[in-house]
């Protein structure tokens, strides 16, 4: 991205506070205004959340099929509807059947039925997943999200009126689309890098690691053009153990090693790669003297990847107030969504890790008594097509575009659908392949993949207004939010 | 006694055929391989400020002087001197890079150049103070830019330029060292390849490793005949054949009817079902293998053609697929692109292989497009993007294609029934996929569009294996194929980020060898390790080079110190892939088919490209620090499973350096035989001097632990770190 002048002003230094200040003084006012909202459960909106707040990425790679994720569960013939659901998937043997669906009533579809893949409920030997979140208003939906420049229509689509993301349904360029929170063009940082640029000298003056840390590698969502990300490795490596340098003892020959280890980083670095490792390297040795101690969590996590990277986050978060951060975000990732075969078994099992990884770590934050001031969301590549790919028992399905994305936490205004309208006048796609909603040009080839209403950086800014970025920052950070006539899809309190 | 007569004279002609091979062996005499430093000429009355002319000034005459400041968007001319040029090298060869007062960089299109007509062998350099990479915005008219002109990897003299206004930057113009590593026209054996430094950086490239041997060998025999040598080796290396690995069902319990947890079982689990053999193999042949070139290009050609453990469930079906690289490392692209088409492991890993007419799947149709051939944008021969005339880029194909190539792509499957690996209960992951014409789509499709496009259309009622065929050709005769495979195989090789210049001299090779034939990897792999760009004893430009991956940080380090079994007295068991793994990245087990990294990965906080870097963080960097300090001072036991993963152990030894160190208790010894093994001649002073003092501080009497105390501060140094 292109920094303006202002914001690097901003990010540059804290001697020019006054900015800061000044952006921080105009969001506490609007804060304030949106304090007199309640919720269902009586919560103010807007209240929560005072001192310290954290947003966790769970990003889905290879793309969740949406599809199986939220299904129809009722036979309301005005929308689309189980059988609806079933006539497109049931044949090649990808439909879940009715009975199996965890069920969700959903206010804004008129209080109809819904269900969730069934592995996002209950697991033997394991805790009682996400879907129990949703009564609790702890569990959200943005429905039908997905990248775009601008809104479009169907026939937009097809007259090429309007400009669409650059190489829809290729996964790299989706997976960066959702990262850059922008779709009109290649950028070079990720929102989350671009806001915690904006945000670190405010909130994290004195901080000893940086705002993100990534514990699945460097990430564009997590880089920014003065934010790196910390990555570390899962916690089945101790937090103490993940930025330290082995072999070095108290004796003096050690020490010259370890003093010449240090030394040479500080030397050669007109070459732009030795430059760039050897940056690298120097911020994991001066945040390993913060991660010295920590504390085991309590609450028992799935030993999986996805559970290990969750884990970790939260022995960060428990030693927030030692590590001098007001403001974190993290990113964790599961991989293995692309199921262009075996879908059954193998999205079953993927998500079920998740689920069981995500309320593990709520439930770790309630404990921590953070559940309020973490929020845990999703991103994936890509929703999938409706159309199966195969048949039978290696059923799977293809690349899509649109799709629906979960938020988990206490400041979440959850048991609900959030969105854009779709043609049926609902935030929740009409099914039908080659319907109103199908992004295709070719009646014959139409495989059923939802043309988004809300886009990725609506979804973004929600969450991103709620960890605190300054309204007049917002575009700062989404270069293309003006061309969407809503910041907010409102499921943050 | 006609007989022995006859006997005699055919011993004496295989006598004379045998001197025939070795003369030409031992008679090519290679090239200087460095190209002259480019010299950015300066005004007559400023000698830290660059000479610039603005572009209507008539290119006859070089002004004398220059102390006006420029604006930006200005076109103007630069100067340089000592460029030597190739036919048809011109304006893409060069890089204009500038630094201002913040330390940002940018980088100025070149649009042109030309000789100055008035005074030979300078050129100018049509420039325009424009950045082009768009990271930063662009730079301020608030003063001096320091710039530099790149050619080959070599960057010129640094000098200022005003922007806006003259001053605001300071520096000091420092001489280069020389790395003068030419070992002279009067050593014994004169012949082969006597530039030392470029023969390191040539092995690191080619191989996955120098060693003294191939040094020598190197030295004795040239490049280019090294090249023909290795291009003719058998493989894999007769002392590492294949493992031959029978195919087993699916199902773990019936592959291997054994209790769980018992001997039988874990090793039944071990052979069939997991990568150990092929890892074990592979790090076998990468650390004594004597087809190191068809080795290193399979390890490339696997990061394009991607399939990966455990989605490759087997380790039967893993070399099968490995074999396919092998085969087709020096042959013909196009028949990579078919043998890969119809691999069982990659029918299974990207779906190809029960993509019927009635339920197709787009995986595979979506993927050889965007990832094996030809990429998502209209490429010009130098790699760089067509734009269209509101300067954007032109996707080469879109969903419809996609829908037509899986049409084509319909009916293949598994041969379990009739070819000559066929296995009752089991996949046949080892034989070609086969046609079943009964699944295939017969319908006419239209495939990718580009100027002259061969088998555009492709006619209703055809058999599959036909149109395959006529798919294939489709893709291959693509424009894109060539600057797309070759830029790839460059970055695998030599570095990260090429200039246009070497990836259109390397895709036009791959356009054409020479012969008219089009896909020939000889020719690509000859371009590529033979150009200028990649030659020369040390490479300047600050933009040159890449950061060795993990396997090859392993293979090149473990390479050059001799290794060997844990005990020192054979040749180690290969089992190191966990130390990969613990630098994230674990050999035949890419996250998913964009491969352990993509090819465009960008440096976070940089506009840098540079695949390798997308396995570097806080956390790998310091687990590379950490494997660099147990591979110094410790070695990858024995281990004590029952079966043992490493039966034999994995370590260093040093028994050459030991001496090295205790002949010179000042160390300088030392450093120089490690400057020329690890750096090729190129260690700076200031590296030197930070390894020096923590070898001081080990007692002289310790040979040994100051021998290793050097190698563990180079392993774990960026300098060594990044190849260049």
């Amino acid at each position: 991205m292109k920094e303006t002048r202002r914001n690097f002003i901003k990010s540059a230094g804290c001697a020019l506070g006054m900015a800061t200040l000044a952006s921080q003084v105009h969001h506490f006012g609007l804060m304030t205004a949106l304090a007199q909202k309640l919720d269902v459960n009586g919560r103010r909106k807007g209240s929560l959340g005072g001192g310290y707040k954290a947003l966790v990425c769970v990003f889905l790679g290879g793309g969740n099929d949406g599809n199986n994720m939220i299904v129809p569960n009722h036979n309301d013939a005005t929308i689309s509807n189980y059988s609806a659901y079933a006539a497109a998937r049931a044949p090649q043997g990808l439909a879940i059947a009715q009975n199996q669906l965890l069920p969700i009533s959903v206010p804004r579809m008129g209080g109809l039925a819904y269900g969730l893949h069934p592995v996002l409920g209950p697991v033997t030997g394991g805790n009682n997943g996400i879907h129990e979140l949703w009564a609790q208003g702890r569990l959200a939906f943005a429905t039908n999200v997905g990248t775009l420049v601008s809104p479009l229509t169907k026939a937009q689509y097809q007259n090429n009126s309007v400009t669409k993301p650059f190489q829809l349904f290729s996964h790299l360029d989706q997976v960066y689309q959702f990262h850059a929170g922008r779709s009109d063009t290649f950028s070079f940082t990720g929102w989350g890098g671009r806001a915690s640029d904006l945000m670190t000298m405010g909130s994290n003056p004195n901080g000893l690691i940086p705002m993100i840390t990534s514990i699945d590698g460097s990430q564009l969502f997590t880089s920014g053009q003065s934010t790196q990300a910390l990555a570390i490795a899962d916690a089945g490596t101790p937090l103490n153990e993940v930025l330290n340098p082995i072999g070095f003892g108290d004796d003096a020959i050690s020490q010259a090693r370890l003093q010449a280890f240090n030394q040479l980083r500080a030397v050669d670095r007109d070459n732009n790669y030795v430059d760039a490792a050897s940056a690298i390297t120097d911020s994991a040795i001066a945040a390993n003297s913060a991660l010295a101690t920590y504390q085991e969590v309590t609450v028992p996590f799935p030993n999986t990847s996805v559970g290990r990277q969750l884990r970790q986050v939260a022995r960060i978060i428990k030693k927030q107030a030692d590590l001098n951060v007001d403001r974190q975000i993290f990113y964790v990732e599961r991989g293995g969504f692309d199921t262009h075969n075996n879908q059954l078994g193998g999205q079953a099992n993927n998500l079920a890790e998740v689920s069981q990884a995500v309320r593990a770590f709520y439930d770790e934050m309630v404990v921590q008594g953070r559940s309020a001031e973490v929020t845990t969301f999703m991103m994936t590549d890509f929703g999938r097509t409706m159309n199966p790919a195969g048949t039978g028992g290696s059923v799977g399905s293809d690349h899509g575009w649109s799709n629906h994305l979960f938020i988990v936490g206490d400041s979440v205004d959850g048991g609900d659908f959030y969105g854009i309208n779709t043609s049926n006048g609902t935030p929740f796609p009409n099914l039908t392949i080659d319907g109103p909603d199908d992004a295709t040009n070719n009646s014959a080839n139409a495989r059923g993949r939802w043309i988004p209403t809300a886009s990725v950086e609506q979804y973004a800014a929600t969450l991103a207004r709620w960890y605190g970025l300054a309204e007049e920052d917002l575009s700062a950070v989404f270069p293309n939010i003006g061309s969407f006539a809503s910041t907010d899809l409102g499921f943050m309190l | 006694m006609s007989g022995s007569r006859a006997t005699n004279s055919l011993a004496l002609l295989a006598f004379i055929v045998a001197s025939l091979a070795v003369q030409q062996v031992f008679s090519q005499i290679d090239p200087d391989p460095n190209s002259p430093t480019p010299v950015l000429l300066h005004a007559e009355d400023d000698q830290s400020r660059a000479l610039v002319s603005k572009n209507d000034v008539e290119q006859e005459n070089i002004p004398k002087s220059d102390s006006v400041p420029y604006r930006l968007g200005d076109t103007v001319r630069l100067f340089v001197s000592e460029v030597d040029l190739m036919p048809g090298e011109g304006a893409s060869a060069f890089r204009v890079y500038a630094r201002d007062a913040n330390k940002r960089l940018y980088r100025f299109p070149v649009l042109d150049l030309s000789e100055v007509k008035s005074s030979k062998s300078v050129y100018a350099l049509t420039v325009r103070f424009r950045d082009e990479i768009g990271y930063w915005e662009q730079p301020s008219e608030t003063g001096d830019l320091q710039i530099v002109v790149t050619w080959r990897g070599l960057v010129s003299n640094p000098l200022l330029l005003g922007l806006g206004r003259l001053g605001g930057l300071k520096f000091e113009v420092s001489e280069g060292k020389k790395p003068g590593t030419y070992e002279g026209e009067t050593v014994p054996e004169s012949v082969g390849y006597r530039w030392s430094g470029d023969r390191i950086r040539f092995l690191e490239q080619a191989t996955f490793g120098p060693t003294d041997a191939l040094d020598h060998r190197i030295r004795r025999i040239g490049i280019r005949t090294w090249l023909a040598e290795q291009f003719g080796k058998p493989y894999p290396s007769p002392s590492n054949p294949y493992p031959e690995i029978p195919l087993k069902p699916n199902n773990i319990e019936t592959g291997c009817p054994f209790p769980r947890g018992t001997l039988d079982f874990n090793l039944c689990v071990r052979t069939h079902y997991s990568m150990y053999p092929v890892q074990t193999w592979f790090f076998k042949e990468a650390f004594y293998g004597e087809p190191q070139l068809r080795n290193r290009m399979a390890w490339a050609l696997s990061q394009l053609w991607v399939t990966s453990f455990p989605t490759v469930r087997q380790s039967s079906h893993m070399f099968a697929y490995h074999k396919v690289l092998s085969d087709h490392s020096f042959g013909n692209y196009r028949d990579l692109m078919e043998a890969m088409t119809l691999n069982p492991a990659m029918g299974d890993y990207l779906d190809m292989a029960r993509s019927t007419k009635n339920n197709p799947n787009e995986n595979y149709a979506r993927e050889i497009l965007q990832l094996f051939t030809i990429g998502l944008f209209m490429l010009n021969q130098d790699g760089t993007l067509q734009l269209d005339e509101n300067d954007n880029p032109i996707p080469t194909y879109d969903q419809e294609t996609v829908n037509n190539f899986t049409k084509v792509l319909t009916g293949w499957t598994f041969c379990n029934v009739g070819c000559p690996n066929s296995t009752l209960g089991a996949v046949n992951f080892k034989d070609p996929l086969v046609l079943n014409q009964n699944n295939h789509d017969v319908t006419a499709k239209v495939l990718l569009d580009y100027p002259n496009a061969v088998s555009r259309n492709i006619a209703a009622g055809l058999n599959g294996n036909t149109e395959m065929d006529l798919a294939l050709d489709n893709i291959f005769h693509h424009p894109n194929v060539g600057p797309f495979v070759g830029r790839f195989l460059i970055q695998h090789l030599v570095t990260s980020d090429p200039t246009p210049a070497y990836v259109s001299r390397v895709a036009s090779a791959f356009n054409n060898n020479g012969n008219g034939v089009r896909g020939d990897m000889k020719a690509v792999i000859r371009a590529i390790l033979l150009d200028p760009e990649a030659r020369g004893d040390e490479k300047t430009d600050p933009n040159y080079g890449k950061l060795r991956e993990p396997v090859q940080l392993l293979t090149n380090l473990y390479r050059q110190l001799d290794v060997s079994s844990a005990d020192g007295t054979q040749q180690s068991d290969g089992y190191v892939p966990h130390v990969s793994a613990y630098m994230s990245q674990n050999p035949f087990g890419a996250p998913t088919v964009f491969n352990y990294y993509p090819p465009n990965y960008v440096i976070p906080g940089t506009a840098l490209v540079a695949p390798e870097f997308g396995l570097m963080n806080t956390g790998s960097s310091i687990a590379r620090a950490n494997i660099a300090t147990i591979l110094s001072f410790s070695n990858i036991p024995v281990d004590n499973r029952n079966p043992p993963n490493s039966p034999l152990g994995t370590s260093i030894k040093i028994d050459d350096l030991i001496p090295v160190a205790q002949a010179d208790p000042t160390g300088n010894q030392l450093m120089d035989r490690l400057d020329q093994k690890f750096m090729h001649g190129t260690m700076s002073a200031a590296m030197r001097n930070a390894i020096l003092q923590a070898v001081l501080a080990v007692p002289p009497e310790a040979p040994d632990f100051r021998v290793r105390t050097a190698l563990f501060l180079i392993a774990s140094s960026s300098q060594y770190q990044i190849q260049r």
